[in-house]
């Protein structure tokens, strides 16, 4: 299971594993405070939503090709850091990121 | 797709993703700071970057009596934290989306994450028009043109073909018209 939705079922804002005793948490008041001072948006929901319409394997030609696989592998500053996926509305833009 | 492979690469590599995105239809909370503030949001688990975050709400506090978050503010807490971070993935989903001066400042505001944090990665998904802003300031920007390849086409409508509620409306040449015409006109597109 992929680390956000771990992280989801927690009820917290990450899409990332990794969380501390330290970490801020919505679980307390400050904390939820915090992260609506942040941002008050949240795209938790609408990320679960995309991810469970989309077909398994529709877009992956993507990952697939040299341009991602340059713009992923890249561990260094050489490799220019913005990767543009373009195309008309409907094409499914959304479903691929 | 893109963001649940990262997150899955995330459990094995030291790096860390977040997603963003920009919706014509939510114009008022979107702002330049609510968007890069989402960045901070995803990664206030961490704990180096929860301690920034927590003093520089704590200082808009006392300073400004709740003063609300602002790009720059974005851009220090990870400079502050640049040293800790792992490699940072950045998503954002359809920039095309935004007005044109948020979209400006996004674009300044990651070119800026960019220059302190040279590993940083990003990728944007937005309509072509935007192609010359984005190439403007990254010039060496990779570009994916996206259109609906032909076998994705295919497999989503024999899914939804195959999840039929009324199978029985369905027959054979129909259904051969169906998965002949649609990819046709899509590929049209």
């Amino acid at each position: 299971m992929p680390s956000w939705h771990q992280q989801l079922a927690g009820g917290t804002n990450s899409f990332n594993l990794t969380s501390t005793a330290n970490s801020i948490s919505e679980g307390d008041e400050e904390g939820s405070q915090i992260l609506r001072w942040l941002s008050p948006l949240d795209p938790q929901q609408r990320h679960q939503d995309v991810r469970s319409d989309r077909l398994n394997s529709v877009g992956n030609w993507v990952l697939e090709t040299s341009e991602f696989r340059k713009w992923c592998d890249a561990e260094d500053g050489c490799v220019e850091p913005v990767l543009f996926c373009y195309g008309n509305p409907g094409v499914g833009k959304t479903y691929v990121r | 797709m893109v963001i649940d492979n990262l997150c899955g690469e995330a459990v094995r590599k030291d790096i860390a993703v977040v997603g963003l995105y920009c919706d014509f239809l939510a114009k008022q909370a979107q702002s330049t700071a609510n968007i890069l503030g989402l960045m901070l949001k995803q990664l206030a688990s961490k704990e180096e970057v929860s301690k920034h975050i927590q003093e520089a709400f704590k200082k808009a506090k006392k300073d400004f009596c709740g003063r609300a978050l602002q790009p720059p503010d974005v851009v220090d807490i990870l400079k502050a934290t640049i040293t800790s971070l792992p490699r940072l993935f950045i998503c954002i989903d359809a920039l095309d989306e935004c007005t044109p001066k948020i979209r400006q400042e996004l674009i300044e505001s990651l070119r800026e994450i960019v220059r302190v944090l040279p590993g940083a990665r990003i990728f944007v998904t937005g309509r072509p028009h935007i192609n010359h802003e984005v190439v403007t300031c990254f010039s060496e920007a990779l570009c994916i043109p996206l259109s609906p390849a032909h076998g994705d086409i295919t497999s989503y409508l024999e899914m939804r073909l195959d999840s039929d509620t009324d199978p029985k409306a369905m027959d054979v040449e129909l259904r051969a018209d169906i998965m002949r015409i649609i990819p046709e006109k899509v590929s049209e597109m």
